[in-house]
């Protein structure tokens, strides 16, 4: 009995093993993405990977094309002097999936319904408009009434994906066409839908006479985005051959990819920017003496070497390659005789004193810089409490300065090419009660800088503005300013047009892709 | 006791158990400190927004009434929305339970079908070359992580020697069968599609095998005890007086007699190869629950956490009762009580 068992084990096995395993198909680009694409709904989605779809199946009025933002939907525009009226002309040739025109009804229709639904991406537009901004001036112009002044406008409509109003219309439901477009796309993009299994797989289909055309030497015929969510099953199928890209892999993964012939390691510095806010409102963590031993106290060149991603450590509070960054700023390096001389000057000169410090569980990039503080802060007499945290745990914290905690480890990216994006969020006291101003700093003088950059014309004034809020803040060192993380992206060698993107939530543009004898 | 009235006091103290398990869940993802709706909201979601989904996702009311609305709702057949993701809950289910099932199924016959044999192996040459291989197999197995086993024998049987794929149900490029288990097994012999059939077991053979090992350790030492056990009674010995070949004596008389607390043992490894399902899914991107409520946990999602916990609940609860019946059929002479 057992040797039938035995034999037809082995015949078993031998049939499964050669049989077919379906193989990768000319010019369908399959995609390792570690995030899955659970809507599709521009009025209510809004991360990496749903941009990824977004930005394949929908147009915007701009669009982000590597570091650069260039118009996409639109022709022309023209601001008023006072940045509050924005007027765009859009292209008469754009046509949705279905043939109809993208036409100015269809843009104000698409921001009314966002900024109605109330979504997490209309956080962008929440402030500066109300329920008149968006009106059709005719047929193909549309213009932006905002309630007060924003100079850096345009750097956030490439998030307003325009749908179709027909459609939306004929499944409109009690939720404003919510349950449909979480799943249906209703676009005018380069891809329109395939297979949609949730939680698997999603296929995009090249739309050949695209109206936009294709700007690479080639176009794919499409693209499969297939969730792996760990990173070994990310590199295997990346070496075996099973798909083409693999997004994000683990910094440990990172030789095996630079040694294969057939793969590509794309790593660049981007604003994915590492900083630890301390609470400028804490028992302790309010001295400035304090926050400046802190500073002193973290050995920056060790993390270098300790983090398994390559990393650029920040000078000050901007990234250097980030617009109105300012050159020449006194930042803090690891020196732990001046962080005594810092410490010396405050309430605790000897130390003696516990820091809480707060990070995501289980998230080795935010431990690490922990324990390396731990240690420099140890020479200073100061216990470093290390508390991790599931990362909605540590959003509440945030919620206000008595819950905010000493110290707490947090990435941020800014969501548009301006200084705005980057500085507003975390400095201006406004912002208190979200996680990017976690360190609930508060400078008046910083405040009025910040709010009066935001709504002029005049790019040096601007320039100049940010410049003097940069140097005010560099000075009160609200945060220990860390690293900008590399972003890294595998690519077999024979996909080609691949341009990095920095921006958040902003991915590959895989309209830009091709494949080159794959 | 009738075992119609047994199996009416097991279908009863269903509901309470049930209660108990929601109760224990809804406190677990409500009650401890965290800000699910500042997570779905998204990193730089203004107050409107954040209140807006808190007010839609009824967490502006007081706990009690929070959990009652979820179970009223579960009752009616609206198991409600995930925050994050804004899918139904039970559609959610009705996609990723088949694949978690049919895992785990074929996990728990392969645990079976290399188990037995190896216990009654043992059990046969007990103290000698083969009883030894199988302890030191079976300590291997269970010593072993499974999620450093299924790294290992992706990367080996997938990456190195390409005999098996890396992970997934399919070939990205096949489409599944049409839906009517939602297990692609069953569905392709439905429609009689052997292609798909192989390729579909070709997908699942590595990650099932991986998640058999702890369980096909267990199977075959408790089989092994209850044959040892067995082959001391007096019967073995009388049937071998009377010259019945030791083979018959095995298979037909002392294996029945030790399979009752095998049949235990496979029963109560479908649960917990269901839990443990969650790691091995990871890594083979196998989409089922255990992927789902990996996400759901980590952003405090309660109302997928609800759903998943209350269906697995109920699915082990039946499972149970299910092996309970079968006691009395393997062996008539127990009776219920």
């Amino acid at each position: 009995m057992f040797q039938r068992i035995f034999v037809f084990s082995l015949m078993l096995a031998l049939l499964l093993i050669t049989s077919a395993t379906g193989l990768a198909q000319d010019d369908i680009l399959l995609y390792g993405g570690n995030q899955d694409i659970d809507n599709i709904d521009p009025a209510t989605g809004e991360n990496y990977s749903i941009n990824a779809a977004l930005r394949s199946l929908y147009d915007a009025l701009f669009i982000y094309r590597g570091g650069d933002i260039e118009p996409h939907l639109v022709e022309s525009w023209e601001v008023s002097d006072d940045a509050t009226v924005w007027t765009f002309k859009l292209k008469e040739n754009a046509v949705f999936h279905d043939g109809s025109p993208v036409n100015a009804d269809a843009v104000v229709y698409s921001f009314n319904r966002a900024m109605a639904i109330s979504g997490p991406p209309t956080w962008r537009w929440e402030s500066i408009s109300d329920e008149n901004t968006a009106q059709a001036i005719d047929e193909f112009t549309v213009q932006f009434t905002l309630t007060q002044p924003f100079a850096p406008f345009i750097g956030t409509l490439p998030q307003l994906f325009v749908v179709n109003p027909a459609i939306v219309e004929a499944n409109l439901g009690d939720d404003m066409g919510q349950s449909y477009l979480r799943e249906n796309a209703a676009g005018s993009g380069p891809f329109m839908q395939g297979r949609w299994e949730i939680g698997n797989l999603y296929e995009f289909i090249a739309v050949d006479d695209y109206w936009a055309g294709w700007t690479g030497d080639d176009h794919l015929d499409g693209f499969i985005w297939i969730i792996q969510r760990d990173a070994s099953t990310q590199l295997n199928s990346l070496l075996a051959g099973e798909t083409h890209v693999a997004d994000s892999p683990a910094g440990s993964d990172r030789e095996k990819i630079v040694d294969s012939v057939d793969h590509v390691l794309e790593e660049h510095s981007g604003f994915f920017i590492n900083t630890l806010k301390m609470n400028n409102q804490g028992e302790y963590t309010s001295d400035i003496n304090l926050r400046k031993a802190v500073a002193h106290a973290m050995n920056y060149e060790a993390m270098v070497m300790a983090q398994d991603v390559k990393i650029t450590i920040l000078p000050g509070p901007t990234p250097a390659n980030f617009q109105g960054y300012v050159d020449g700023l006194d930042y803090p390096t690891y020196d732990l005789d001046k962080a005594r001389e810092y410490l010396a000057q405050t309430p605790w000169p000897d130390g003696g004193i516990t820091l809480d410090y707060v990070y995501v569980t289980e998230f080795p990039r935010e431990e690490i810089p922990g324990l390396i503080l731990l240690e420099g802060l140890a020479e200073l007499n100061i216990e470093l409490n290390m508390i991790p945290m599931l990362w909605p745990d540590m959003v509440k914290s945030c919620g206000s300065p008595e819950t905010g905690p000493d110290i707490i480890n947090i990435y941020t990216q800014p969501t548009f090419v301006d200084p705005d994006a980057h500085l507003y969020n975390q400095y201006h006291s406004d912002q208190w009660g979200s996680f990017n101003s976690c360190s609930f700093y508060q400078n008046e003088r910083v405040n009025e800088l910040l709010d009066t950059a935001r709504v002029i014309g005049d790019a040096e004034e601007r320039q100049a503005m940010y410049a003097e809020a940069q140097e005010t803040i560099n000075a009160e060192q609200p945060s220990v300013w860390m690293y900008t993380e590399d972003s890294s992206t595998a690519l077999n060698t024979c996909v080609k047009g691949f341009l990095y993107s920095p921006m958040y939530p902003i991915t590959v543009l895989f309209q830009d892709l091709w494949m080159d004898d794959c | 006791m009738n075992i119609r009235y047994y199996l009416l006091r097991r279908i009863i103290l269903i509901i309470p158990t049930l209660i108990g398990l929601s109760l224990l869940t809804f406190a677990l993802v409500r009650i401890l400190p965290g800000d699910p709706v500042g997570y779905a909201a998204g990193p730089y979601a203004t107050e409107k927004i954040k209140d807006e989904l808190s007010r839609e996702f009824g967490f502006d009311q007081p706990l009690p009434l929070q959990y009652l609305n979820i179970m009223t709702g579960m009752l009616r057949g609206d198991w409600g929305e995930s925050l994050y993701t804004r899918r139904d809950v039970l559609g959610d289910l009705q996609i990723f339970f088949p694949a978690t099932l049919e895992l785990t199924a074929v996990a728990v016959i392969i645990a079976t079908l290399l188990g037995l044999p190896a216990g009654v192996i043992s059990a046969m040459y007990r103290d000698r070359l083969p009883d030894h291989v199988s302890r030191v197999l079976s300590l291997f197995f269970v010593s072993f992580p499974a999620f450093w086993l299924a790294m290992i024998f992706q990367t080996w049987f997938g990456r190195d020697l390409g005999l098996f794929p890396i992970g997934k149900r399919l070939p990205v490029l096949v489409s599944p069968p049409p839906t009517t288990t939602g297990m692609f097994l069953i569905d392709s012999l439905i429609q009689l599609d052997f292609e798909t059939f192989l390729i579909s077991l070709k997908h699942i053979f590595i990650p099932a095998l991986v998640l058999s090992f702890g369980a096909l350790a267990s199977i075959t030492r408790i089989t092994r005890a209850s044959m040892v056990e067995a082959l001391g009674k007096d019967f073995v010995r009388m049937e071998q007086a009377i010259g019945i070949p030791y083979r018959v004596i095995i298979f037909k008389y002392v294996l029945r007699n030790a399979f009752i607390a095998t049949f235990t043992i496979i029963s109560l490894n479908f649960g917990w190869l269901m839990g443990g399902a969650i790691l091995v899914e990871m890594i083979f991107d196998w989409p089922g629950l255990g992927l789902w409520i990996t996400h759901a946990s980590l952003s405090k999602d309660s109302q997928p956490i609800m759903g998943i916990t209350i269906f697995v609940g109920i699915v082990v609860i039946l499972l149970n009762i299910l092996t309970d019946v079968a006691y009395g059929i393997l062996d008539p002479r127990i009776r219920y009580g």
